[in-house]
């Protein structure tokens, strides 16, 4: 680990600890500066963060299909790394969604859940995101495994619209949303902004450990394949029409050195 | 040498991975018009992968296969050139052999496809068995209709994988004679196979398959086998 | 390109009325359901009409998943897909037949169950055939399309086991949802405006997935 005074100070960790701040502050305003509602006090305040994850869970949907549709028109691995970040970001936060909403429920109705429209549409989101993961779990190669999602996640984002309009004529009314003081509205848009930065900053945290564990496991494959071919089986082949797709080659400062030259490999196209 | 057609079967720099490692790197291979080539190489070289990418069921991780100039995947259409004899074989558990090999044809488009499938059944010796379900016959019976499938459609490009693997002496040496009037006929023909006597008895050329990459091995040309020959009818 | 779609259905029905494999499962589980749904319906005759059509599509559903999920069956089992790829039809072509078969057995399974569940639960869904009819061909469209698309993506995943019911169910909640609307305004007699939002729903899903999987499915079979 290097030492936190030789860390340097690049776009990275400014990003990251503006995120962590603008996620602080919203907090912050949420516990402090939020006036109490009259009729719910205290516990009314969940509805800041239930919003903020609710509109988190469908942008990351938005983001695991745009990045599918990036995959399978170029088959390039790397936009699969951040569909399954979205993918994973936006479990969690349509989970919490649905947590937050029961609580809120539970809060105001003493109920603790409501097949209230927008809840009815999360928890189908929900759904749909948990069948992502599980089929996603189910393949094993790289390629098919990011065709398939990518597929599924296309399906996905088409049935949304329609789930969400299924869902709100099902109940007939929008529940009031109850009107909210400005200051409130503020409150509500600070943390909004919070944790959607603190969401983008997860989310290329994990993207880029997800690109590493992609990494690893093609440097494995590799050295697993090893001799009798020799060095060729180090660096991924390429082929005159480019690159392979897909793979970004293992950068070579990652490679160990082999001493000596590769075993020659027979020319197939030329004579022996 | 070449002539200045486009070789009947073109793959240039194909590359496939399936699950953890790469099946199939760097292969470029030309199969010239009205020739036979054999495709030796041990278990788990990638021989029936590289049949199925150049039969284009397959899709390559990287580079192209190309039939007579024109890439495979442009144009489904393009399918009707090309027969494939796979691993398994391909037939229907619930349709009789008539039925399976109808389908077949009229997928293809071949005109007056019921007659075409009872004279292939009668071709390959299993017209009496012609109502049976394909659970229900052997394996070599299985193959040799599987065999009829990838031929009824008359491909100029033919491609066997491992075809004389469930054949008995008797069905080996129809096989071989089979082989010889493609020959004949001037198609485009690519078998797999373990024996490497076969390999150099059938085919004009040989080409090895090792761990995915491809060699060329040195044929020993058995005098009388004649080049290339005419274009197909 | 009609022949072949014509040629592709034939052998689908063909292989499953020899393989008899989706088919009873699926009668007898629509048929169980149709039992008990009859049974509780008996307990609230008020509400008789206010249920039915959920439970009759609840059980259409249920059963119906089972006949999706073996769409591919045979393909799977015996390794036939290499076959349906050789061929020189666009997949768009195959994708169609199968969509086709689904809804004929679909419809096949509403033949057996609404007749089931008149007489059981003495509900009066047969009054408006014509409406009804309307609201199964576009339900079973919507599902067929969704339900063979997602059964050709696990078809090529090996451990699959109910993957497709898993992955089918979340997203066909809006057909469910809409047929069963419209089934309950139909039996209440109101055929306004609501009604006719509830058809449109169903349209929609049934045009904009069928387009979908036309498209998709190249993608979705290719190795």
């Amino acid at each position: 680990m290097k030492p936190w005074s030789k860390t340097t100070f690049g776009f990275r960790q400014i990003g990251c600890t503006l995120a962590v701040v603008l996620a602080a502050a919203a907090l912050a305003a949420v516990f402090f500066v939020a006036p109490t509602e009259r009729t719910m006090g205290p516990a009314q305040k969940i509805v800041y963060v239930h919003v903020a994850m609710a509109w988190l869970a469908l942008a990351g949907f938005l983001l695991v299909a745009g990045a599918s549709v990036v995959y399978l028109v170029r088959r390039d691995l790397r936009y699969d790394d951040w569909a399954l970040a979205a993918a994973e970001l936006g479990w969690l936060c349509c989970g919490l969604t649905l947590v937050t909403g029961s609580l809120w429920a539970r809060a105001a109705w003493g109920t603790w859940w409501t097949w209230d429209p927008r809840l009815t549409a999360a928890f189908i989101l929900w759904c749909i995101y948990s069948g992502y993961l599980v089929l996603r779990s189910n393949v094993e190669a790289p390629h098919q495994r990011a065709r398939v999602a990518a597929v599924l996640a296309v399906v996905g984002a088409l049935d949304v619209p329609l789930v969400v309009m299924a869902t709100r004529w099902f109940r007939g009314i929008h529940p009031a949303s109850p009107g909210m003081e400005p200051l409130m509205r503020v409150v509500l848009l600070l943390g909004v902004l919070g944790f959607t930065a603190f969401f983008a900053m997860l989310l290329t945290r994990r993207r880029a450990q997800i690109r590493l564990e992609r990494l690893l496991a093609c440097l494995e494959q590799q050295v697993e394949a090893g001799p009798p071919f020799g060095a060729g089986l180090l660096t991924p082949p390429t082929s005159r029409h480019g690159m392979w797709h897909g793979q970004e080659t293992v950068p070579q400062r990652l490679v160990p050195q082999r001493s000596g030259r590769p075993s020659s490999i027979r020319d197939p196209r030329g004579s022996s | 040498m070449m002539g200045t057609n486009p070789a009947a079967v073109e793959a240039i720099g194909l590359s496939k991975t399936l699950g953890p490692r790469p099946a199939l790197c760097d292969v470029t291979l030309e199969l010239a018009e009205g020739e036979t080539v054999a495709l030796t190489g041990p278990n788990g070289a990638g021989k029936t992968t590289l049949l199925r990418c150049l039969a284009s069921v397959l899709r390559p991780s990287a580079g192209e296969v190309r039939w007579f100039g024109r890439p495979a995947r442009s144009d489904p259409a393009l399918r009707r050139h090309v027969g494939l004899l796979a691993h398994e074989s391909l037939l229907y558990p619930h349709l009789t052999l008539r039925e399976d090999l109808r389908f077949a044809a009229r997928m293809y488009g071949v005109r007056d496809a019921a007659a075409s499938a009872d004279r292939w059944l009668r071709t390959i010796g299993l017209e009496s068995f012609a109502d049976r379900l394909s659970s229900q016959i052997s394996r070599g019976m299985r193959q040799r209709v599987a065999l009829a499938r990838a031929l009824i459609h008359r491909p100029r490009i033919v491609l066997l994988d491992e075809p004389f693997s469930a054949l008995d002496a008797e069905g080996a040496a129809w096989l071989a004679a089979l082989l010889g009037d493609l020959r004949a006929e001037g198609r485009t023909v690519c078998f797999a196979t373990h024996d490497p006597e076969r390999a150099r008895t059938l085919g004009d050329r040989v080409v090895q398959l090792r761990s995915g990459r491809l060699f060329e091995v040195r044929d020993g040309a058995s005098p009388g086998r004649a080049p290339a020959a005419a274009r197909a009818a | 390109m009609a022949a072949k779609l014509w040629w592709v259905i034939h052998k689908d029905l063909v292989s499953e009325w020899r393989g008899r494999q989706a088919w009873p499962a699926m009668l007898v589980l629509g048929i169980a359901v149709v039992l008990v749904f009859s049974f509780q319906m008996d307990l609230l005759p008020q509400q008789k009409p206010a249920l039915v059509g959920g439970l009759l599509w609840l059980a259409v559903f249920f059963a119906g998943i089972f006949a999706l999920d073996r769409s591919f069956a045979a393909e799977r089992e015996a390794g036939c897909w290499d076959g349906l790829k050789l061929y020189p039809v666009s997949p768009s072509v195959i994708y169609l037949g199968k969509v086709i078969v689904n809804v004929a057995t679909l419809s096949a399974l509403e033949c057996v169950l609404v007749p089931l569940f008149v007489a059981l639960a003495d509900v009066p869904l047969l009054e408006r055939p014509g409406d009804l009819i309307l609201i199964a061909a576009l339900g079973n469209a919507g599902i067929a399309a969704v339900g063979t698309l997602l059964s050709a993506l696990a078809a090529g995943v090996r451990r699959s086991g109910n993957l497709t019911v898993l992955l089918v169910l979340p997203l066909t909640i809006p057909v469910v949802l809409a047929a069963a609307e419209a089934t309950r305004l139909m039996v209440a007699g109101d055929l306004g405006p609501a009604w006719w939002r509830w058809v449109q729903l169903l349209a929609a899903f049934a045009v904009v997935f069928t387009t979908a999987g036309t498209l998709l499915f190249e993608l979705a079979v290719e190795e």
